[in-house]
């Protein structure tokens, strides 16, 4: 189905945004991102595709980590946390995202507009 | 953690041999944290395999780019790693000594000049005489010598250029080996 494929390129670009979104103010572990973006099916993604963004948004000073031994019978975890200069990216996604949507709201008003 | 647990992670560990040994343990760290998660969440082994996904697929989205361009063995990457050992190999030999020695070198020689020139100048003034000291000046040919003030004061300008010269090389070879641990993190080889 060509849908899917639509949805999946646009969760692409979109999980990033998400993911910076959640960190916004609040420090999480890798499992705990997943386990909140699935309560969203058109972004849930899968370990493959959410950890390996999680390290390079840190390669790239977006993000800082850490690891915290937790309470006993529990794994370790690595907590994520925006930086300054996620902090600014953020800000900068933020003015892209509001413009696209005007652009699609435009768009949608344009087409209804001509039909009528 | 079960065997076949234990083999998805070696698996991972393996796959993801590019990249440097502790980025390695800190990813398999995390998988294997996640895994433990999942475990405690209530999932069965055969469960957790499924929800990761194949241990290739997931080693080979963390080398992401790095793969992208080289799956396997690849000529160029080789001919680059080899390209890259060649010029810090050769130029290393000759840059990292020649600014070792250099640095510290103009350093002491920013510091001795003008001291030089000032105990000189001491000297003519006081008329103290102290030997070896008569042969202190700056020559501009064999037989014509500056007098002592005047010495002085080159002598000090002399020891400023050497001092900016000797901080100048230090900071070249600090840049150097910043450069070159860089561009090997960037290669990761």
């Amino acid at each position: 189905m060509n849908l899917d494929k639509w949805k999946s390129q646009i969760v692409r670009g979109t999980l990033e945004y998400g993911v910076l979104l959640m960190l916004k103010d609040d420090t999480c572990y890798g499992y705990e991102i997943l386990q909140r973006l699935s309560r969203y099916p058109i972004i849930s993604s899968t370990e493959s595709t959410v950890y390996p963004l999680l390290r390079r948004l840190q390669k790239e000073g977006l993000l800082a980590s850490s690891w915290k031994e937790s309470a006993e019978g529990l794994p370790p975890r690595k907590y994520y946390t925006l930086t300054d200069e996620g902090r600014a990216y953020l800000a900068q996604m933020d003015a892209g995202w509001q413009s696209l949507l005007e652009a699609i709201e435009a768009l949608k008003g344009e087409s209804s507009w001509t039909k009528s | 953690m079960d065997k076949k647990l234990e083999k998805y992670l070696d698996t991972i560990d393996k796959n993801l041999r590019p990249l440097p040994a502790s980025e390695r343990v800190d990813i398999v760290k995390e998988v294997k944290a996640s895994i433990q998660e999942m475990l405690g969440d209530g999932l069965t082994t055969d469960q957790v395999l499924v929800r990761l996904g194949d241990a290739k697929t997931l080693a080979r989205a963390y080398l992401g780019d790095l793969l992208a361009e080289s799956r396997g063995f690849s000529f160029k990457r080789v001919l680059t790693i080899c390209a890259f050992y060649s010029l810090v190999g050769f130029s290393g030999m000759i840059v990292i000594p020649c600014l070792a020695i250099m640095a510290p070198v103009f350093i002491a020689c920013g510091i001795f000049c003008p001291l030089a020139g000032a105990v000189k100048l001491v000297d003519y003034l006081l008329g103290l005489g102290i030997p070896w000291v008569a042969d202190i000046g700056v020559y501009l040919s064999p037989s014509i010598k500056l007098g002592p003030v005047a010495a002085f004061f080159v002598l000090i300008l002399l020891g400023a250029a050497m001092l900016v010269a000797g901080i100048l090389c230090w900071r070249a070879l600090v840049y150097y080996c910043k450069k070159v641990g860089q561009a090997k993190r960037y290669l990761s080889v």
